[in-house]
């Protein structure tokens, strides 16, 4: 298939698409596309070019891989996944993104759409009076340094020890909310100072946090929805996005000029400066996989200060305490993070951007009640549309290091956005819609109008299609709130 | 000629970018800050009940621009605040350029303020600072 790449594209099946290494200088491996030729057509240049240079990276393995929801983003395309052997490959922050374990938790409820509507204006208010978000929105946790230390290192289960969650959420979280090898001590102080007080907060851009519904006609598989604690009827859940905030983003910074000066000392050289990668076993590699793994571990503990928030406001608003509320986590998965797992080429340093960890049925790296079911995928369309809740398969590990979509991905840029529609407009016209939202900025909302967004049924449908995931409830919007 | 910016509207699907320019790297310098200050806030929402003087040195301008507007970012966060103005001199002394201005703003208030974007940083993605004939420019990606 002749794109507008300037480059030969092979399709390999119905929705897998590949660019052979003979089509740029320095790729090492293929570059293989997840899209329906439609979402193929869609996708920005950006996109071929970025996942082309990926493929010219040392010691990668198989194919540099993009999702459905792939757009274009700095260096690694953001749907972008890649592995590298752990002796000979490189680490690279481009390939995380900058802010760091920006993902994804579900909280399940056994409230009905008949018991929240009547409150939901109340419930909209109080979740977006506890929960801070926008421009410069600080948290209402204190932390002094050695204990924002203590939260780098333990992440989501030093929340349990402060009282902000349930010992039985860390079953429910990737990596168990606390990723191991983190270390402060290769944390800058700027990163610190920009973190140390932003626990609990959203941020802004396309962080959110959203009710939903789930009504029986959009359940796929009621046997896993309801081992995950789905059961319909028009139930109600909570979606919540975001990351490692400022502190995320710092320690990416840092590293990508620590990188810039590495590189010329490894011998390495990169077709985009937002490339900047070290060998995984030099000193400048580690450092940055402790460091990315410290504000890994602090948006685990970030979305689980989050979740306490929302408990509260529930209770607050419904009278029974959250327990009673049955307002249990389904899942929290990462879309922005490195991890080291082990494939057949043996252990690998899996890099996905804007893409989701997939395990299928079976993986021992799952705890046991989601060996049954494969691993729970938690994807956010626009506040417009609807999100899903997927699970991984044992496809996924085969063909794509065990990952999949993240979201519905961007069509248009929010500078475009804002220029056919008005923050408040769109406010009147989803309220009209039922969809209650609560906005720190009018234009921020502009920018993140359902328009800007691909169709996130067309990506789920390629991401079931390949067999990389199992589609298992879409869930729908009624409230939202946005920095 | 005076500064000026304008956002970019193709190159950054999911973030921000501008262009500013100037007559001299100063007013370059003056105008990548109003927009990088207009990406956060209207600064004429914004009083000035906080401040912070910020000088940085480097040989290379393309760097110190970097550096100056990530600083602005720092601020943002550690102080919790959105931007007023922020007027600056830059100075070439020795082959090292220094620029020394002065943050002015308040702590967020989204009652008083009209709040626009949170920047989490500066990037290199597409980053650029030049001179084309007598005008200045530099073109800058942030990640929101």
């Amino acid at each position: 298939m002749e794109l507008n790449t300037g480059m030969q594209v092979n399709q390999i099946s119905d929705a897998v698409w590949e660019i052979p290494a003979t089509e740029k200088s320095g790729m090492l491996v293929p570059a293989r596309i997840y899209a329906t030729p439609n979402i193929l057509q869609s996708m920005d240049q950006g996109v071929f070019d970025q996942v082309t240079n990926v493929a010219c990276l040392p010691g990668i393995k198989r194919y540099a891989l993009c999702m459905p929801d792939g757009h274009s983003g700095y260096g690694f395309p953001i749907g972008g996944v890649a592995a590298f052997d752990v002796h000979e490959g490189v680490i690279s922050p481009g390939g995380v993104g900058y802010d760091v374990n920006c993902g994804m938790r579900l909280i399940r409820t056994d409230l009905t759409l008949t018991d929240v509507k009547p409150r939901l204006e109340r419930l909209m208010s109080e979740l977006f009076r506890r929960v801070p978000a926008g421009v410069g929105a600080g948290g209402s946790v204190k932390l002094a340094r050695g204990e924002f230390e203590t939260v780098m290192v333990h992440g989501a289960r030093w929340c349990m020890e402060r009282g902000y969650g349930w010992h039985r959420d860390l079953t429910r979280m990737e990596e168990g909310g606390c990723i191991g090898n983190a270390d402060p001590s290769t944390v800058s102080d700027h990163a610190i100072g920009r973190g140390i007080g932003q626990l609990g907060t959203l941020g802004s851009g396309n962080h959110y946090l959203e009710v939903q519904v789930v009504s029986n006609d959009r359940i796929f598989d009621p046997q896993t929805a309801a081992v995950l604690g789905i059961t319909g009827h028009d139930q109600i859940v909570i979606m919540v996005h975001c990351g490692s905030r400022g502190f995320g983003h710092q320690v990416a910074s840092d590293y990508l000029t620590v990188f810039a000066k590495a590189m010329r000392r490894y011998g390495i050289s990169v077709k985009d400066q937002q490339l900047a990668c070290a060998p995984f076993r030099s000193t400048e590699g580690r450092d940055y996989f402790a460091a990315m793994n410290c504000a890994a571990n602090t948006a685990f503990a970030n979305r689980q200060v989050i979740t306490h928030q929302v408990r509260e406001a529930f209770s607050a608003v419904f009278g029974p305490s959250a327990e009673e509320l049955g307002m249990e986590l389904v899942y929290d998965v990462a879309h922005n993070i490195a991890k080291v797992e082990r494939y057949p080429e043996g252990e690998l340093l899996v890099h996905r951007k804007g893409a989701t960890r997939a395990f299928g049925p079976g993986s021992i790296e799952l705890t046991p009640e989601f060996r049954r079911t494969g691993q729970p995928v938690i994807c956010g369309g626009s506040m417009e549309t609807g999100s899903y809740l997927l699970v991984g398969t044992d496809r996924a590990v085969r063909e794509t290091f065990g990952s999949t979509m993240h979201g519905s991905g961007r069509t248009m840029s929010r500078a475009q956005a804002k220029k056919l529609v008005r923050g408040e407009q769109l406010q009147q016209q989803m309220r009209a819609r039922g969809i209650l939202v609560k906005a720190v900025s009018m234009s921020g909302l502009a920018e993140e109008a359902g328009m800007a967004y691909k169709d996130i049924s067309e990506v789920v449908e390629t991401v079931e299609t390949t067999g990389i995931t199992r589609k298992i409830a879409e869930l729908r919007p009624i409230g939202n709130i946005k920095g | 000629m005076s500064s000026s910016f304008r956002f970019l509207e193709d190159i950054a699907i999911a973030d921000i970018a501008f262009e500013a320019e100037g007559g001299s790297a100063e007013e370059l310098f003056r105008g990548a800050t109003q927009a990088l200050i207009e990406t956060m806030a209207d600064p004429l929402t914004v009083t000035n009940s906080w401040n912070r003087h910020i000088t940085k040195t480097d040989e290379d301008l393309e760097t110190l621009l970097f550096d100056w507007l990530s600083e602005m970012v720092y601020w943002k966060d550690v102080a919790g605040v959105v931007f007023h103005e922020a007027p600056l001199t830059l100075t070439l002394q020795q082959g090292k350029w220094t620029v020394s201005g002065k943050l002015e703003g308040a702590p967020v208030n989204s009652q008083l303020q009209e709040l626009r974007n949170d920047v989490k940083g500066i990037t290199k993605h597409l980053y650029r600072v030049g001179q084309e004939g007598s005008v200045w420019k530099a073109r800058v990606v942030v990640d929101v």
